[in-house]
């Protein structure tokens, strides 16, 4: 079941979900509006090796905007810090932006119950576009869990910024080494 | 509604909920993180209907794959529910990489059972390790009766390429 916006805007006033800053007027009929924040990131890498970390430069984005080339792929952020300990999130591009091409999260609209923080955009522009600070980019909406809950308490927790990739963390405990 | 990781961990017990191998240290709160195999399908040719892959085995040291271009692979484990539909995705840590394991095909329908294909595009180039952890599968509870499936792809359990220029033709 995915809460309709009324229920959002009831759920944030009881603090079940967290929203910050929240504006009502960024209330849809199933989903809050998520805007871009001002810094993003760029792989400094000729290939990514999952294996290390990736070296990486943070770009502010001008008073005028800053175009992404088709194909390009950056790191951004939700200006608003989002999260639930009773629903799931799941994030979404905006029908105005997928409409210019442009991907906001790179297969992975799942946040987990429990995590809060800026949310991470995986930006992938498929025809140029320029991105603006500020800009309504993404929506956010809370799906009904099933069953007991336990919290998340993962490595991109309390997020404040544009967070990396940390997959290289997943390869110390990997037992497909033993296999 | 979504299952949470201790309702996925019931109902492997139960047996509603197929993961082989299943390790519990994969669960997170709202899914199950699946590994890659060890092969993958290489793009090489479209012949005018089908697209043409070349399968490889990824070797232990990685195989590097290019930007923007499409491959083919599939999960180590084998995954199924007859009880629940499932969302196959990426895992938040390898988008924040550029990499998509599926092209917006997520659903996975319910009373299929097999080790899934994964459609790979990577935005950046990134090397890959057979084995490794890189997406995400979550269980979603059905609304009215369940039919059971009966599409091609739902018991295969290897990286398939599309079989639409086949059923096109009339030879499936």
């Amino acid at each position: 079941m995915i809460l309709t916006g009324k229920k959002i805007i009831e759920e944030v006033q009881k603090n079940r979900i967290e929203i910050l800053p929240f504006d009502k007027k960024r209330i849809t009929t199933n989903s809050y509006d998520l805007s871009l924040g001002d810094t993003l990131i760029r792989y400094k890498t000729g290939v990514i090796d999952p294996k290390q970390k990736t070296p990486y430069e943070e770009i502010k984005i001008p008073a005028d905007g800053l175009v992404l080339q088709a194909g390009e792929f950056v790191l951004g952020n939700s200006k608003e810090r989002i999260g639930s300990d009773f629903y799931v999130p799941l994030i979404h591009g905006k029908s105005g932006t997928a409409r210019m091409g442009l991907f906001v999260h790179v297969t992975a609209d799942l946040i987990d119950i429990g995590s809060h923080g800026v949310t991470t955009f995986q930006l992938y522009a498929t025809l140029p576009v320029r991105l603006h600070a500020g800009m309504l980019i993404a929506q956010v909406s809370f799906w009904v869990p099933f069953g007991n809950i336990v919290l998340y308490k993962g490595k991109y927790q309390n997020s404040t910024g544009p967070r990396p990739s940390m997959t290289y963390k997943d390869f110390k405990y990997d037992i497909f080494k033993k296999n | 509604m979504i299952l949470t990781g201790n309702k996925i961990k019931e109902e492997i017990k139960t047996g509603n909920i197929i993961i082989k191998p299943f390790i519990p240290d994969q669960i997170n709160p709202n899914s199950y993180n699946y590994r890659l195999g060890s092969k993958l399908k290489v793009f090489y040719k479209f012949d005018g209907n089908k697209t043409l892959f070349k399968e490889i085995k990824i070797p232990k040291e990685g195989y590097i794959l290019e930007a923007r271009k499409m491959y083919l692979a599939n999960t180590k484990e084998v995954i199924g529910s007859s009880k629940y539909a499932m969302s196959l995705i990426g895992r938040s840590s390898m988008g924040r990489c550029g990499l998509f394991l599926q092209c917006s095909a997520n659903l996975g329908h319910t009373t299929s059972e097999h080790r899934w294909t994964l459609e790979i595009v990577a935005a950046l180039p990134i090397r890959l390790y057979p084995g490794m952890i890189i997406g995400q599968v979550s269980f979603w509870r059905n609304f009215g009766t369940v039919k059971k499936y009966r599409g091609q792809y739902g018991f295969l359990n290897h990286p398939q390429e599309s079989l639409v220029p086949l059923i096109q033709q009339k030879k499936l």
